[in-house]
């Protein structure tokens, strides 16, 4: 029994990286925008295709995917931020009707292109087993995640010593000091779209190179990276990344405990109860937004 | 150095501005004050381009600023210390002092001012590594002033930096207003406090309702006297 928890906790870390991938991009573009992309897990789901087509016509590994992937998602993502900057009232409020319209008309593309079929990787390299003493996992899983370490030590490297970064830290904590600075919030809003669309597109990479993928799956991302971000408290950067585990750690053992019927069930219901219990989440500073 | 002309500004369909005119000397305080609800802020916040004007011009050095950006002001050499700090509280108050030296002309000299302002501000430079949320009210104040410093702005517009702080630091703060005045600098400083803004301004101007009631020379201006138009309406 013990050993099957071990386990679950090991694939429940593996699986939180990417987790922790998708919704470092939804908080960084809330922070700097006060917009939650629900076309977010979209572009990541865009970037899994992007994977899929390059192993099934061009019989590459999905790894290559990356490149053009950065290229159509970042596009895609900057695509977004134009239309959600075009609301002129109330844009908290009606960029999420806007942006849920956008992911379900990304949904439908894909549909379209790839079919409605479930899909996974071919690439034996990828699925080949890889054991750490108890520890069992795909070849996939392991090099995915020691990606997304990688990719979030870039960002915090990022945000805490870079100018631009510093830029859209700034901007997410307060919008007018950040003008007086010299920073044109507008572009820092791109760059952040920009940054979650990178992001995104190596997460996307990695779920189809682990996982299975359909057309559905991008508003479960989209739902499941929202619930780390709450989980975390709105504008915590490693509050996220610890929420991402989490959520990871608690499906892996809802589905090995219970049943992988109830795993999307546990990540909803640990997000009413911290909403109840800590309405700030896990991080969040009591009255960081005021 | 600063011109305002026949300024009204306000917020959305309320104007607060009625047509305010005040000349800002180079090299000279320039003080501003007035009751709560004056426009003090109001017009700063018009300088620098956060709020439109709807009449009226302001010119910086004889070009019109109308309709420029809030983040082209830095270039320019205006820098502004706003009300209530405003300083970025989840980061670090060197990453908060670095962020004053935002624009590209100022990186070079980045850190090079992050020194100077750890001279003259050196209870900030015990704590670089700290938060900026765990400074008290008064070193909050510091640390928005050793920010707008980092880029060497020409003109500084200060608003209301003694607000809730307590009567030794505002000692303190005022003592620093002066040195930066003997360093030349020019600067507009909105105050409450009456007694201390006057002692060490050039220039007096009183609002009141969104208008100039009074403008003088700081040498002709009696504190008294100053009370009985402030307390008048």
């Amino acid at each position: 029994m013990s050993e099957l928890i071990l386990q679950a906790l090991y694939s429940g870390v593996l699986q939180g990286g990417s987790y922790a991938l998708i919704a470092l991009g939804l908080a960084l573009v809330f922070g700097t925008m006060k917009v939650i992309n629900l076309a977010h897990g979209e572009l990541v789901l865009l970037a899994a295709y992007m994977a899929y087509t390059v192993e099934s016509r061009l019989g590459l590994s999905p790894m290559f995917a990356i490149p053009v992937a950065l290229v159509l998602v970042c596009i895609t993502a900057v695509l977004v931020y134009f239309l959600v900057s075009l609301i002129r009232k109330d844009r908290e409020l009606n960029s999420l009707i806007l942006t849920y319209g956008i992911g379900i008309i990304l949904t439908n593309a894909v549909l379209l292109i790839w079919s409605a079929d479930v899909r996974s990787t071919s690439s034996s390299w990828m699925q080949d087993a890889l054991v750490f003493g108890p520890f069992y996992s795909m070849r996939s899983e392991v090099l995915f995640f020691v990606v997304s370490v990688a990719l979030m030590g870039g960002l915090w490297w990022w945000l805490s010593k870079s100018w631009y970064g510093r830029a859209v830290r700034a901007v997410s904590s307060n919008r007018d000091a950040a003008k007086l600075m010299g920073i044109n919030p507008r572009s820092t809003e791109i760059v952040s779209f920009i940054v979650a669309g990178i992001l995104a597109s190596f997460a996307g990479v990695a779920i189809f190179s682990y996982g299975v993928i359909q057309p559905a799956f991008g508003h479960v991302l989209t739902v499941k990276a929202f619930i780390i971000t709450v989980l975390a408290g709105i504008g915590s950067i490693p509050g996220v990344m610890v929420g991402a585990l989490l959520l990871g750690i608690a499906e892996a053992l809802t589905v090995t405990l219970a049943s992988s019927a109830l795993q999307e069930l546990v990540g909803m219901s640990l997000f009413l109860l911290v909403l109840f219990v800590m309405p700030n989440g896990l991080f969040g500073a009591a009255g960081r937004r005021g | 150095m600063l011109e305002i002309a026949n300024v009204r500004a306000g917020y959305g369909a309320i104007n607060i501005l009625w047509d305010v005119s005040i000349s800002v000397p180079t090299g000279q305080l320039t003080t501003i004050i007035g009751p709560n609800g004056a426009g003090k802020t109001t017009l700063l916040r018009a300088i620098m381009g956060l709020v439109p004007l709807s009449q009226g011009s302001i010119r910086l050095n004889g070009e019109p600023l109308d309709g420029s950006s809030t983040w082209s002001m830095l270039e320019r050499g205006v820098a502004m210390i706003p009300e209530g700090r405003m300083i970025f509280k989840d980061m670090t108050i060197e990453e908060n002092l670095m962020l004053g030296a935002f624009p590209k002309a100022q990186r070079a000299s980045a850190q090079a001012n992050c020194e100077k302002a750890y001279a003259m501000f050196p209870r900030l430079s015990e704590r670089r590594t700290q938060l900026a949320g765990t400074l008290s009210g008064g070193e909050a104040q510091m640390l928005a002033m050793a920010r707008g410093l980092m880029s060497d702005p020409k003109l500084l517009i200060i608003d209301e930096p003694s607000l809730g702080l307590a009567p030794v630091v505002v000692n303190e703060l005022f003592e620093i207003l002066a040195r930066l005045k003997a360093e030349g600098r020019t600067i507009v400083l909105v105050e409450q406090n009456t007694h201390k803004a006057v002692g060490v301004a050039d220039h007096v101007h009183l609002m009141q309702s969104g208008k100039v009631v009074l403008s003088k020379p700081a040498a002709e201006v009696s504190l008294e006297a100053l009370h009985e138009l402030y307390f008048a309406h």
